[in-house]
């Protein structure tokens, strides 16, 4: 069975009232959401808080996946809802954008530690819609059409952003390369 | 560097992200058991959109029947166009509306795209179809037909948005601009059923003025909607 049916299958049992179920797909998509609340620059507890938030507001809404559906792009979907959400309580955001000139003036790291970035680090140049197309297409192995789902946006607009994004890290990363 | 390169550093960056604590999504388990019950999932889109949409017309037409079909008795056979544009574009709408009530849903177009196409569509077509010379009074008829439009498009957006909170919105934004170009294009549909005025500037300025005004009015009920939410959030 592939890995995506699975999930499926265990959102339908989930649906269906099985705890194992729901236990499983806490287990296997946590890590996930956590990475995706945490390229967005939020501290640990904040991700944790977000992650169990996410879960509470999946459970409340659990009726509005339909079976035979990919269940990623619904997931994702509620995850940036609650991200918004969390942003806009808070009145604040702690993701900060770093331009590319703010990054070419900073000591870039030698080349033998371009591999050893943290993801944070990585993605820190971008802006945040492209981030997000990032982590959901490069990093949770997402399709476009799931990207486009999640992000409520069209191919096209998931491609340019990946591509633009591409291009950003290809520079900085060229730079990292330039000074070893 | 190639794309490849950069695929592996990411999916490097990635491996090494410390998880969430196991001791967290215990917790998490833990705190959805209590609520565990199975739950009916919502019914297909394609039969919410089919409910919404004839639910949509029908309103049309017997808020138009009860007011007399005046407008459906004076049409010549070109301007019978007209009741063919609107109900295509309504099923647009629903298709919009509906895919808003459920996250990840198939990627489609932009609802301020569609309301601007149905805006720009019965432009079109009432300069084209309705040729009649001004005639006076053309504020106070345009403003009743208004009044009509919109007293039409309330009980039809009063279903859409009950029909999203049986879902789960994700932008309510888009979501109350789709939902008020529908409702917005529903008395519309009335107006031309009923309104016998063929002048063109009455067409054109009054009666495509329900749309805009139908969905600036979901636009706002959904901003309250959002500000009071927040509000009983932070309390």
């Amino acid at each position: 069975m592939q890995p995506g049916g699975e999930l499926e299958t265990l959102m339908v049992r989930y649906q269906e009232g099985d705890f194992t179920a729901a236990t499983a797909l806490i287990q296997r998509l946590s890590p996930r959401m956590h990475r995706f609340f945490a390229v967005e620059f939020t501290s640990r507890a904040s991700a944790d808080d977000l992650l169990q938030e996410t879960w509470l507001r999946i459970h409340e809404v659990r009726h509005t996946y339909r079976p035979g559906e990919p269940v990623l792009p619904w997931l994702y979907a509620i995850a940036r809802h609650i991200r918004v959400d969390h942003y806009r309580k808070t009145g604040r955001t702690t993701a900060r954008e770093l331009s590319l000139d703010e990054t070419a003036e900073m000591p870039g790291p030698q080349a033998a530690q371009a591999a050893a970035l943290t993801m944070e680090e990585l993605l820190a140049p971008l802006p945040p819609s492209q981030r997000e197309v990032v982590e959901m297409l490069k990093i949770a192995g997402m399709s476009l059409e799931e990207v486009a789902r999640a992000t409520s946006s069209s191919i096209g607009a998931v491609k340019q952003k990946a591509f633009r994004a591409y291009e950003k890290l290809r520079e900085r990363l060229g730079k990292v390369g330039g000074q070893s | 560097m190639r794309d490849g390169e950069i695929d592996d550093i990411l999916k490097k960056a990635a491996e090494s992200h410390p998880g969430p604590d196991p001791a967290l999504l215990e917790r998490i388990a833990g705190s959805l058991q209590p609520g565990m019950r199975p739950v009916r999932p919502l019914p297909s889109a394609r039969t919410l959109e089919l409910l919404l949409y004839l639910a949509a017309l029908a309103i049309s037409v017997i808020v138009a029947a009860r007011l007399g079909m005046h407008g459906f008795a004076a049409m010549s056979g070109p301007q019978i166009l007209i009741l063919a544009a609107i109900p295509i574009l309504i099923a647009r709408a629903t298709v919009l509306t509906i895919a808003a009530m459920t996250p990840g849903s198939k990627p489609r177009e932009a609802p301020v795209t569609l309301f601007a196409i149905a805006c720009a569509s019965l432009v079109a077509l009432f300069a084209i179809l309705f040729r009649d010379p001004p005639s006076g009074h053309f504020v106070p008829q345009g403003i009743a037909c208004l009044m009509a439009g919109v007293a039409t498009a309330i009980p039809a957006g009063l279903l859409a948005w009950w029909l999203l909170h049986r879902g789960f919105v994700v932008n309510l934004g888009a979501a109350a601009l789709a939902a008020g170009t529908l409702a917005g294009l529903a008395g519309v549909a009335m107006l031309e059923l009923h309104c016998p005025n063929f002048q063109t500037w009455h067409v054109i300025v009054w009666h495509t003025a329900v749309i805009p005004v139908s969905a600036a009015l979901a636009f706002l009920v959904a901003k309250l909607v959002q500000i009071r939410r927040s509000h009983a959030h932070s309390r």
